[in-house]
């Protein structure tokens, strides 16, 4: 059974071995010659103000918990659909009920502004 | 040895859980200790599949896939309180984490 | 033979990134250790016959609930790293006493099994499972919305209150 998963473990090691190959590659055949504008994080573009490692707004935070949270929806959902044909109505009717909880959230975190990025 | 029983899974989980253990009595960071329990959440899971494997019986893995879903829950809601308390007093020590209001 | 190569080294490099979750300085580096953690259990539940449960741990789990951390460590963001401050308090001694406390009951459970009479053979459970056709999503599917039903409506309440829970933790900001 666990030889069906070759193919992925050889597809691994290509994407994993490209990358090292790519990266020491290049740093043994590219030329060093730096400059200022050159080590900057963007080239051409808006200067960066600060630095990197600031806090950041707690929009983030709201978008990934929702996201997770719709994600392990999304997951009871996968056997449902595969099944769908001998569950019939009594799981179309089960899977209403589990959606219409959700939906009940998903109107609450519209209605507060969860969703509003500006 | 070189058969892999069920028996080697749950050693595997009870040293995951082990470290996870560790991770919750020793970090004093609140996010590492939320990390720690996701560790060992995992562990359980793993135990519930090599169960399932046992058994040939796929009740286990059912029950895996609510504990997936808990431990999502559990991390919204946990963060949630980090975030609201770093607001507060801007720290993640658990050691200062002592007033249940303020 | 090679199921054992696979399994062993697979437990040596869950076991380790495990480790470096809880002993990195840098929260950030902890969670990038999670990733690969959480990757490297997904295929433990492969050798298992788990499939659904791997998919659905690469993509909960490594795709969602890790970000969900990333974010957070991005947001609590100290300028002092935390835990650089000595704390006198700090109980790390008595933690690894009660960790090893715990791992000496596991070992003496482990060795109480291993020399008891040997579990069941699944001769008799498989016979009872196997009327459950189809491959793994089909099996988890039948029984999650069947015998499991009440569990999974309740599972659905959870997920709401958890969400509606961290909306009002976070909003105060909003």
């Amino acid at each position: 059974m666990l030889e069906a998963y070759v193919p992925i473990l050889i597809f691994v090691f290509v994407a994993t071995g490209f990358a090292i190959f790519t990266l020491i590659m290049s740093g043994l055949l590219h030329p060093e010659r730096y400059n200022k504008v050159k080590l900057e994080p963007y080239e051409c573009g808006i200067e960066p103000e600060t630095d990197a490692r600031d806090r950041y707004s707690i929009r983030y935070y709201l978008v990934a918990m929702l996201f997770v949270i719709f994600d392990v929806e999304t997951v009871f959902m996968f056997p449902w659909a595969v099944i769908m044909d001998e569950l019939a109505l009594f799981g179309l009717i089960e899977m209403i009920v589990f959606l219409f909880i959700l939906v009940v959230g998903y109107v609450y975190a519209w209605r507060k502004g969860a969703l509003e990025w500006a | 040895m070189l058969e892999i029983t069920p028996t080697h899974y749950l050693v595997l989980s009870a040293g995951l859980f082990m470290i996870g253990v560790i991770g919750v009595m020793v970090r004093r960071n609140i996010i590492i200790i939320f990390m720690s329990i996701e560790l060992m959440l995992n562990a359980v899971n793993v135990n519930l599949a090599a169960f399932s494997q046992q058994w040939q019986h796929v009740t286990g893995q059912v029950f895996a896939v609510f504990v997936i879903a808990v431990a999502a829950a559990e991390a919204a809601v946990g963060l949630g309180i980090i975030l609201a308390f770093y607001r507060n007093k801007e720290t993640v020590n658990i050691d200062e984490m002592n007033v249940m209001r303020w | 033979m090679a199921e054992a190569i696979v399994f062993y080294g697979l437990a040596a490099l869950i076991l380790g990134f495990a480790v470096l979750v809880i002993s990195t300085r840098n929260t950030v580096h902890s969670a990038l250790y999670l990733v690969v953690n959480f990757l490297l259990v997904a295929m433990l539940y492969v050798m298992l016959g788990a499939e659904f449960l791997a998919a659905i741990q690469v993509l909960v789990y490594a795709g969602g609930i890790v970000v969900l951390y990333l974010f957070v460590v991005m947001l609590v963001n100290l300028k002092r790293p935390p835990e650089t401050h000595q704390d006198p308090r700090r109980q790390t001694r008595l933690g690894l006493a009660l960790a090893s406390a715990l791992l000496a009951e596991l070992a003496a459970i482990i060795v109480y099994s291993a020399t008891g009479e040997s579990a069941p053979a699944a001769t008799a459970a498989a016979a009872a499972g196997a009327d459950i056709a189809g491959g793994n999503v089909e099996q988890i599917g039948m029984l999650l919305y069947t015998n499991y039903l009440i569990p999974f409506e309740v599972a659905s309440m959870l997920l709401l209150v958890a969400m509606i829970g961290a909306i009002v933790l976070a909003k105060r900001e909003l």
